[in-house]
């Protein structure tokens, strides 16, 4: 869909000539010209302005009355008084008004210091206090949530996190209760406002009308500092700020950066990171001793890693999970293949694909952008469930459907939280998801088989045609004369559409699917990957796969993929394990299998912030890991943007940063990396990739970039015709064989949720019979 | 009841036993209206409409044909809402049309919605007005039943869908877009305009609201034509209207008058004026909300454009007489709390404006204020006027600023005497100092 492309206008705002883009609203458009007009309830994120807070009243030549800035596009020509007497006797009063009933307990409140209630009655209001009358009255503060208390008293109802709640999370938890001075926000049903975005509404407040319990006087704003970061708990990468006070993580606000996460954070990047600070976390090294594992120096746990490294030499296996950075899954595939000579690294979960296609999805002319799902024609999700895969995405999805006409199909085994949102839900057998893939490309193909493939993957054979056409869109009566813009379909596809027998077959199917709706460089469409882990795009490209090398190259020598690592463990073929940020009990299928794998592996040498069943069990060394806000280095965005993290907080105990170990171990067993420090081990990466080349840190800056706008992404090894050369589809294998149950793990499920205080009640208890 | 001598438009045969009914209403010559309308084009209904000047009865006073002429034309889907929700002190003139002659709304309605190429509409009626929505929904039966409402009414091929809708009983639900809201099914709070509904209303479609009089007004003209109609009242007032006059007179109810004849008439003629041996002390022309007049203005014609002129308004024709008896501060505290409790908090001017007025207004009353609290009151309601996101905001501080303007000396006596009875030292005479500055 066409995005908006705003001309630019000039009008006269104080006297000054400003130009901005046309119809942007007065508050905004002032901004370019410097001047600032208060407001409380006007956030452009929540979407259409309401209008209630009267604050932004400001003079239109022509028009009689005050005119809210919030609401008034701006047109050419307009003359714009904000700092006038009617202005300024206006703007006076509200703020007079809002502290009627607003308690002055600024030095005991959260807000005190960072609040826009004080900055605003500082600039604009009168100075004195007319009103003597007695205040109104809550109980205070309550719990909105096991995350968030209100303070009615407080709150200046400017409707921001009711909007929220109705608009943005569609989770239809918020209301205002009561009416006039007596309205509150409370809950509909006066249960918990239990959400997964809920924490946003805290940023929103513009007093501290709603505060973040765990962040409840732990600090004031002039004790602390904000580091910039990136979140890595989900593949969603929300760029954050952490707030810090001596070295500690004490909360975690969106840094808005509207390629990524549009300016909000789920409630486990915003809470999560209690878990850095409490006492489960793994500070020091740890060696196995007589069967448990016991605390020992760093020597003697390199040395001891070391040996055992060296021992098993070429059959050794590495697995590298979730954020682990692209730096450490370069640095540990040199590890792998330069110091010791095993080809058996892998950071993916199913089995291995084929190098083409891994080349031919990463193709810089098949990748959708985060803004193209708000933007799109049509989005289709397919073999991922944004709420539990990279929750953000979710929040977008709904914007595009409510604000821009965007028609969502989801593809899915069981009901997603979107699906109110869909033009169009189909449901097939779990563990289908490639044979739906391969029903859905014969379908858009006029395959005949694709009624017989919609009926394998336990989906209706009729409904997998009314997607197709839905994806294809209206057909135009009018003959195609090249000047209608091409259509823009974008597919969000999860990782675990190649796990299972057809795994292979259902990404063949999936590169059809995207042919056939000609996506191929068409700005604006394309294919968006959920990785399994965050950072699933970065360790491919940085070679930690056993097909490939840096940059998705040629491997000297393949390797096995992460079951063949786990078979070639039980079979006596490999002797060491390398767990970069990987509990394979956790977060691997088969655990069965892992379990035995494990159990007769010689050596084991675990990265691990906490003690999982996996490691706890079966690890021989463990180092204790970073964590992203301790962590340096570069990360990459589904899309393709490169991100940076910067460490926001010291190292606690004596944890060291993983490529600083990877580096020490393989000088170890005799080989130097030539790394002495972070930014080293950044540039090695941005060497070695060809369609990095030229990067720098700098360049990332604090909003990342997407590779494929370099001109290096010229050297991207796309291959040529690799969907058409496929041919017939081969699926290999019954439905009923097919099925894979339970073979994905929601980001909620992740020890970062379990051990953090406040948000351990978010954590999905299983109870399997 | 009817003033003599004044044309009948509304009131034609109003207390007609089993006017309600369809078969005397058409034995009365109703919908003979709707007939001639549908064998006219729609433009030419909607140029009568025009050519009859009639001014919106509900408040606003805005031209009605002009209203209409701003739905956008084409297909998609449009809506007329009926605002039946009156509930502006004072005001009793609908619920009489909707109970005696339901009728010639539907009648009003099916015309105007030909006129506007609506074919879906409600009347989103007050809860409290039982009687009448009963009324109304048998009237909407039979003529159903009689082919007036519904596919294709009386083989014209206008259709016209027509439900009744109660509210709950909240005041803001008579503003046009808080009613809108209302009837979406959400918590009824103003809308903030543009989008004006004539454009984004219900539904987000173009939508015609009009108030129960307004409708009810336009068999007559269809009847009459347009510019005949346009020759009673005076040039920018056109037509009859119903009065609703209440408070201290000998005779109070609904009057049909002819608009631009004096006050005096109103009150004194057709109401029988205050009881004996009391005066006029002063009168809200049009409902709670307008700003008050004294006797001295009595001889003002009322009309749209004389009342603005003597800065009030005839808003929705309720005229309430308060004479010397009472106490000008309790009627502005009657005023004050009436609004404050239907604020509907949605912006901060009125929510706390019209709380902050009344709390002031009661320690006049306790005697704990000083004539220091009149200017303070008087600045609130100038922040609140023109600043607010709807106009209830302005519904309280017009009157109550009119109030503190002309009875400003017998509001500085009551807080003398209020002061007085409590024990405390008079403040006549001595220097005032503002609080604020007072305590720095």
């Amino acid at each position: 869909m066409p995005r908006p492309q705003p001309r630019t206008i000039t009008f006269t705002i104080d006297g000054r000539d400003v130009s901005a883009p046309e119809n942007t609203m007065l508050i905004d458009a002032a901004r370019q010209g410097d001047v600032e007009i208060p407001a409380f309830c006007y956030e452009p994120k929540l979407g259409q302005p309401v209008g209630a807070c009267r604050m932004c009243l400001v003079e239109v030549e022509g028009i009689p009355k005050l005119q809210t800035g919030c609401s008034t596009p701006v047109k050419d020509g307009m003359v714009v008084y904000t700092q006038g007497e009617r202005v300024k006797s206006a703007q006076q009063a509200v703020v007079e008004f809002l502290l009627l009933n607003h308690p002055l307990d600024c030095p005991v409140c959260d807000k005190g210091g960072e609040c826009p209630l004080q900055d605003i009655t500082f600039g604009w209001g009168g100075g004195i206090s007319r009103f003597i009358e007695p205040k109104r009255h809550f109980v205070k503060p309550l719990e909105l949530s096991p995350l968030i208390a209100i303070d009615r008293e407080r709150c200046i109802l400017c409707y921001r996190c009711v909007r929220f709640s109705q608009e943005i999370s569609e989770d239809y938890q918020l209301v205002l209760l009561e009416r006039g001075a007596h309205s509150y926000v409370a809950t509909f049903d006066g249960h918990p406002y239990v959400a997964p975005f809920s924490g946003n509404i805290v940023e929103l407040c513009p007093v501290g009308a709603l505060t973040s319990r765990p962040y409840r006087f732990r600090a004031r704003p002039w004790d602390i500092e904000g580091a910039g970061s990136v979140c890595t708990l989900c593949p969603a990468q929300c760029n954050v700020t952490v707030t810090v006070r001596d070295e500690r993580a004490l909360r975690v606000l969106a840094r808005e950066n509207g390629e990524v996460d549009d300016g909000w954070l789920c409630d486990k990047g915003r809470f999560a990171y209690q878990s850095f600070h409490v006492d489960e976390r793994i500070t020091e090294p740890l060696l196995r001793d007589g069967g448990r594992l016991r605390p020992v120096s760093w020597e003697r746990a390199l040395q001891q890693a070391a040996a055992g490294l060296a021992r098993a030499g070429a059959s050794t296996g590495a697995i590298a999970g979730d954020h682990s950075t692209n730096e450490e899954g370069l640095i540990l595939a040199r590890l792998m293949r330069e110091a010791l000579g095993s080809p058996h690294i892998d950071s993916r979960r199913a089995s291995s694909l084929p190098l083409e296609l891994h080349r031919a999805l990463g193709a810089p002319g098949l990748q959708a952008k985060v803004s193209d799902l708000e933007f799109a024609h049509a989005v289709l999700i397919l073999a991922a469930d944004p709420v539990n895969d990279a929750p953000i995405l979710d929040l977008r999805l709904r914007k595009g459907v409510r604000r821009h006409g965007l028609t969502l199909a989801v593809a899915s085994p069981a009901p997603s939280s979107l699906d109110e949102n869909a033009a169009t839900t189909v449901r097939h057998a779990p563990g289908a998801g490639a044979i739906f893939a391969a029903a859905l490309s014969a379908a858009l193909t006029d395959d005949e088989d694709a009624a017989r493939l919609a009926r394998d993957a336990g989906a209706e054979p009729e409904a997998v045609r009314e997607l197709a056409a839905l994806l294809r869109g209206p057909v135009d009566d009018v003959p195609d004369t090249g000047e209608t813009p091409p259509r823009e379909v974008v597919i969000l596809w999860g990782e675990r559409l190649a796990a299972g027998p057809n795994g292979e077959a259902g990404i063949r199917a999936l590169l059809k699917i995207a042919e056939a709706l000609g996506m191929g460089g068409v700005e604006g469409a394309g294919l968006l990957e959920v990785p399994a882990t965050s950072n699933g795009r970065g360790l491919r490209e940085a070679g930690a796969l056993p097909n490939a090398g840096p940059g998705l190259s040629e491997p000297a020598s393949a390797g096995r993929d992460t079951r063949a690592i786990a078979e070639g463990l039980l079979d006596g073929e490999l002797a060491a394990l390398y767990l970069l940020h990987c509990d394979p009990l956790r977060d691997l299928p088969d655990s069965e299998l892992w379990g035995r794998a494990l159990a007769s592996a010689g050596t084991v040498v675990a990265h691990a912030a906490f003690l999982t069943e996996g490691i706890r069990e079966h690890a021989t060394v463990v180092f204790p890991a970073e964590v992203y806000a301790e962590k340096e280095g570069t990360i990459v965005h589904p899309d393709g943007r490169i991100q940076r993290l910067r460490p926001a907080i010291a190292h606690p105990g004596s944890v060291r940063s993983e490529w600083q170990v990877l580096a020490e171990l393989a000088g170890r067993v005799g080989f130097d990396l030539d790394l002495l420090s972070g930014a080293m081990a950044s540039r090695q990466l941005f060497e070695s990739v060809p369609f990095y080349a030229g990067l720098t840190l700098e360049e990332i800056g604090g909003r990342g970039v997407r590779w494929q706008e370099r001109e290096a992404a010229a050297s991207f090894p796309t291959p040529a015709g690799v969907t058409s050369a496929a041919g017939k589809l081969e699926i290999t294998d019954t439905p009923a064989d097919a099925l894979e149950l339970a073979g994905f793990r929601s980001v909620w499920d992740a020890p970062e949720v379990e051990f953090s205080p406040a948000l351990g009640f978010l954590f999905p208890h299983r109870e399997l019979a | 009841m009817a003033a003599t001598g004044a044309p009948l438009l509304l009131f034609t045969d109003i207390d007609e036993p089993g006017l309600r009914t369809l078969e005397v209403y058409e034995r009365r010559g109703g919908y003979e209206s709707l007939r001639r309308a549908l064998e006219m084009t729609p433009q030419e209904v909607l140029g009568q409409l025009e050519a009859s000047g009639l001014r919106g009865r509900g408040g606003a006073g805005f031209a009605m044909g002009k209203k209409v002429s701003f739905l956008p034309r084409g297909s998609m889907d449009k809506y007329l809402v009926c605002n039946a929700d009156e509930s502006e002190p004072g005001t009793f003139k609908d619920r009489e049309l909707m109970q005696k002659t339901p009728h010639t709304l539907i009648e009003g309605l099916v015309i105007a919605s030909y006129a506007a190429g609506v074919n879906c509409s409600f009347i989103y009626i007050r809860g409290e007005y039982r009687l009448q929505a009963d009324a109304l929904d048998a009237a909407l039966s039979e003529a159903r039943a009689a082919g007036f409402l519904g596919e294709n009414i009386l083989g014209s091929g206008h259709s016209l869908s027509l439900l009744v809708h109660r509210g709950a009983g909240a005041y803001i639900c008579g503003e046009e877009t808080g009613l809108l809201d209302s009837l979406e099914g959400k918590r009824g709070n103003p809308r903030l305009k543009p989008p004006f509904p004539a454009n984004q209303g219900l539904y987000q479609g173009p939508t015609l609201i009009n108030n129960v009089e307004t409708l009810s007004t336009v068999p007559s003209i269809i009847r009459m034509g347009g510019e005949e109609y346009a020759k009673l009242g005076v040039e920018t007032s056109t037509g009859t209207k119903l009065v609703s006059v209440s408070g201290h007179v000998t005779r109070p109810g609904n009057y049909e008058i002819e608009l631009g004849i004096p006050a005096r008439e109103i009150i004194y003629g057709l109401a029988g004026g205050p009881p004996e041996g009391r005066e006029v002390k002063c009168w809200f022309p049009g409902g709670s909300s307008s700003p008050v007049l004294t006797a001295a203005d009595l001889d003002i014609p009322y009309d749209f454009d004389s009342l603005a002129k003597a800065r009030t308004m005839l808003g929705s024709g309720a005229i309430i007489v308060v004479d010397d008896s009472t106490p000008i501060l309790n009627v502005a505290l009657k005023v004050a709390r009436f609004y404050r409790h239907e604020s509907c908090g949605k912006c901060t001017p009125c929510r706390e404006g019209t709380n902050w007025t009344v709390k002031m207004l009661e320690r006049i009353a306790s005697g704990e204020a000083t004539p220091m609290d009149l200017e303070i009151m008087a600045s609130v309601q100038e922040h609140i006027m023109g600043n607010c996101l709807c106009v209830l905001g302005d519904a309280m501080a017009m009157p109550i600023s009119s109030m503190i303007a002309k009875f400003r000396d017998e509001l500085e006596a009551h807080i003398e005497s209020a002061r007085a009875s409590r024990g405390l030292e008079g403040l006549a005479g001595s220097e005032l100092v503002p609080v604020a500055q007072g305590a720095a």
